[in-house]
């Protein structure tokens, strides 16, 4: 694994993220109209807006993920490994994630006076964090653009309709950052917030992975002695 | 029965003694229930161009994938000589990255620095009449231009076999012409070429030309 090549995919992933500026600004609208609105009702304001958070980070890792797909073949076929790849747009997504989490926490903190400010910063970049694997896998799964963000409203939207403490919300991705949020605000227990989230990412980015793999051509490389370059994996009579 | 794969030392010469460029054996591929290509054969000697023809939905752009190594085969294999260009035939690019983006992704997989793979990609695009502004995105690139690009990626590393999946749609014709002119020289660089087309007049311009069959394609030369 070379981290040369990580950085360089980390650093397109940038520029082409950089140049959908009206997708982004959207993107980060949405969960401050989230907040925005119920911000004159209390505290709990704090819990949508920092759960809505996923709206933007994951819908941006969507994004990448599928656009980048008709291109992995060849980046592979190049010399590219795919863990290279998964990890250059990890990288750059996680930093943009924390970016957004800095910027919306200082809103929310000021905006609602929680008991716990360090805990609404804590929830927002455990959501935003959870929301990178949560995306790239979304987007592995995904034809298209149109189901992935689909995917990603309705299991966000769900998320948004649970309590921290209801029993469903914990099978939920981000109920990690949830409970923390709730915690800032509502000062309920949150101990298993972390370990659950830091599952709950490994397991999506190990789908991530195992797709893009699956994905990925049989070959690649820069091999220049005779090779067999592929055997089918069953062989049939002929 | 299992499939007999050729050896490497086997695999590497023609029945002329020439060093083959591409062996695929006995390849077989289906999707969903319909085969697309059984039991079919190929081999192209280093130097030597090869075109393929053959109708629509004859499986010519999925012997592509899977002599590329992007698809695996359901039975048969695939030998190769050395580093593979594949020149796919919807050109796989980033819409708002540029051409130099593109490059620059490229160079450290290909082993090369980021001056060293846009000094080199510039050089190829230019040979194609690649007519617009390098940091112009892509999605404000005409088909051909996209198809120049698609084309400069498969030979920026250098290649020993050339896949080319309709390589010149878009093209004008004076890239068009260029782009055979640029065969011919590669199949004197000792390349091996193959042009999966549609146009018969192309058959004038390759070495050998095999058409694939519908509903259980098999090679045949022409």
């Amino acid at each position: 694994m070379s981290l040369r090549r990580i950085l360089v995919i980390a650093k397109l992933t940038g520029v082409e993220l950089s140049r959908r500026r009206i997708a982004l600004g959207l993107l980060t609208a949405l969960p401050l109209a989230f907040y925005g609105s119920q911000v004159s009702r209390g505290s709990d304001a704090v819990i949508t807006g920092g759960v809505a958070m996923a709206f933007s980070v994951a819908g941006a890792s969507i994004f990448v993920a599928l656009t980048a797909r008709p291109v992995d073949a060849r980046l592979i076929l190049a010399g590219y490994r795919p863990s290279e790849l998964l990890l250059g747009r990890l990288l750059l997504l996680e930093l943009f994630g924390l970016l957004i989490t800095g910027i919306f926490s200082a809103i929310m903190v000021f905006g609602s006076d929680p008991i716990h400010p360090w805990a609404v910063a804590s929830g927002v970049a455990l959501v935003a964090l959870t929301s990178v694997p949560f995306g790239l896998a979304v987007g592995a799964v995904s034809p298209h653009e149109l189901e992935g963000v689909l995917i990603l409203i309705g299991v966000v939207g769900v998320q948004l309709t649970l309590y921290s403490t209801e029993l469903a919300a914990k099978f939920l991705p981000f109920w990690g950052g949830q409970r923390l949020l709730d915690h800032s605000v509502n000062a309920v227990a949150a101990g298993a917030a972390v370990p659950a989230n830091a599952l709950y990412a490994a397991g999506l980015l190990a789908l991530a992975t195992y797709f893009m793999t699956r994905r990925a051509p049989a070959v690649g490389g820069t091999k220049r002695h005779p090779r067999e370059l592929l055997r089918a994996s069953r062989h049939a009579p002929v | 029965m299992s499939l007999a794969v050729p050896e490497f030392e086997h695999a590497c010469l023609d029945r002329e003694g020439q060093p083959l460029a591409l062996r695929a054996t006995a390849v077989r591929k289906s999707y969903g229930g319909r085969v697309i290509l059984d039991g079919v054969s190929l081999s192209v000697a280093a130097g030597e161009s090869v075109a393929i023809i053959g109708e629509n939905g004859a499986g010519k752009s999925t012997l592509m994938r899977i002599c590329a190594g992007v698809v695996q085969p359901d039975a048969g294999a695939v030998t190769v000589s050395g580093r593979v260009g594949y020149c796919p035939q919807e050109p796989g690019l980033f819409d708002l990255l540029s051409a130099d983006d593109h490059l620059a992704m490229f160079a450290p997989a290909l082993g090369l620095s980021r001056a060293q793979a846009i000094e080199r990609g510039r050089e190829l695009l230019a040979e194609f009449a690649f007519p617009v502004h390098l940091r112009a995105q892509c999605r404000h690139l005409s088909g051909g231009s996209r198809q120049k690009l698609n084309l400069a990626l498969a030979l920026l590393g250098g290649a020993d076999v050339l896949l080319l999946d309709e390589p010149y749609q878009g093209f004008d014709h004076g890239a068009y012409v260029s782009f055979w002119e640029h065969v011919e020289g590669w199949k004197g660089a000792g390349m091996g070429v193959v042009v999966v087309t549609h146009l018969l007049a192309d058959s004038e311009l390759v070495d050998r030309v095999v058409e694939l069959r519908v509903a259980g394609s098999r090679l045949e030369a022409v």
